[in-house]
């Protein structure tokens, strides 16, 4: 390999160059790509299967009910409010899994990337 | 097979697999905390054992021109690496060999779980608990040693106006508290009910056979689990991945606290 590069020097001149050109070409195409691995990612992670993506969000509420509604059976099994504290909490506990329901959807969506060119929804505006 | 039922739960049951001992109580039977090496530790330990092979393998060598442990040694590294920084931010990157831990106890876990016989240690939730827990606590007391009370910036939203204020606090203390509950109950609920629908149409394979000539419907069951099959090892990739992410989300809030 090193021996014929040796034997003609004008050649050799020549022959880095291109070398550092392709290089160059090389390092562009592996980083555009690596963008489009990311990207992809990125789609990937939005586009969990169906089934997880509704798992997902009904823990997510279930699991701020739960924590209301245990919560305000502790308060009330310390303090003399019987049912009122697990009664507020419950309701409080709903309200938070809307948001976290809220949150996760929010969160879901933004990690979906939308493709550069989509039309916007003739609806949007409407009602 | 008639004498003896399918049972989609067996799969689940932990046996003591030797004792270690007895510890406090006065030595009457049932007193004191009695510990025993268990089928679930037994896989926590090979679960362990073989992400410590496969890291130690992959990064004995450090070539220019990796092998193929060593590149999926380093896919494996940059992958989580990658999460942590677009999730949780570059500081975040102290938390990497958390987050890399989690990541592959889950992932190996599962992955353990999908051979026949063998035990899923996130099946159980005591152990997807403690975990959420782990990364509870780390978010909770790192966000108040970084940040001190600032961290409660986390449950006031900022423009809000006060005649609101006091009702979304709660809201929001609420939905923080429950982070470690869906956390924990997401990975173990999609592994276990995989593996009971697994069973339960393998057991209907295996019933259905059992039925003479109409054994041929045997068919539509079958090719239900080998589609599951799949679709579980989905799930377990996917599980692992959405813990880890979440974990990076909710480090996100300590580094970061008010949204």
């Amino acid at each position: 390999m090193s021996e014929p590069r040796d034997g003609n020097r004008p050649d050799a001149g020549s022959d880095a160059r291109k070398a550092a050109a392709d290089l160059e070409a090389r390092i562009a195409r592996a980083r555009g790509q690596r963008q489009a691995t990311a990207a992809a990612e990125q789609t990937r992670q939005g586009d969990m299967s169906g089934m997880s993506r509704g798992f997902r969000l009904a823990s997510e509420f279930v699991a701020a009910i739960l924590v209301g509604a245990g919560l305000g059976w502790l308060i009330d099994s310390f303090l003399p409010t019987r049912p009122w504290a697990t009664v507020i909490l419950l309701l409080l506990g709903f309200a938070a899994g809307v948001l976290n329901v809220v949150r996760t959807t929010k969160e879901m969506n933004d990690a979906t990337a939308v493709p550069p060119n989509t039309p916007a929804l003739p609806d949007d505006d409407d009602d | 097979m008639a004498e003896q039922p399918i049972e989609p739960i067996h799969q689940f049951r932990i046996n003591n697999l030797f004792d270690i001992g007895t510890f406090g109580g006065d030595g009457t039977a049932g007193s004191g905390v009695h510990i025993a090496f268990t089928n679930s530790a037994l896989f926590m330990v090979l679960t362990i054992g073989l992400i410590m092979a496969f890291l130690i393998l992959g990064s004995q060598r450090r070539a220019i021109i990796p092998t193929r442990v060593q590149l999926m040694t380093e896919m494996s590294y940059e992958f989580v690496a990658n999460m942590v920084r677009n999730t949780a931010g570059h500081d975040g990157m102290k938390f990497f060999p958390m987050v890399f831990s989690l990541f592959m106890f889950i992932l190996v876990a599962n992955l353990f779980g999908m051979f026949p016989y063998f035990f899923t240690v996130t099946s159980h939730l005591i152990v997807t608990v403690m975990m959420a827990l782990l990364v509870f606590f780390t978010v909770v007391i790192y966000g108040f040693y970084k940040n001190g009370l600032k961290f409660l910036k986390l449950f006031v939203p900022s423009g809000i106006p006060w005649f609101i204020i006091w009702l979304v606090v709660p809201i929001e203390i609420i939905s923080f508290l429950s982070r470690p509950l869906s956390h924990s109950l997401r990975l173990w609920g999609n592994i276990l009910a995989g593996h009971i629908v697994l069973k339960v149409f393998g057991g209907m394979v295996v019933g259905l056979l059992a039925a003479g000539a109409w054994g041929i419907v045997a068919i539509a069951p079958f090719g239900m689990a080998i589609a599951l099959t799949g679709l579980e090892f989905l799930v377990a990739a996917l599980q692992a991945f959405v813990f880890a992410v979440l974990t990076c989300v909710y480090l996100h809030d300590a580094l970061h606290p008010g949204h």
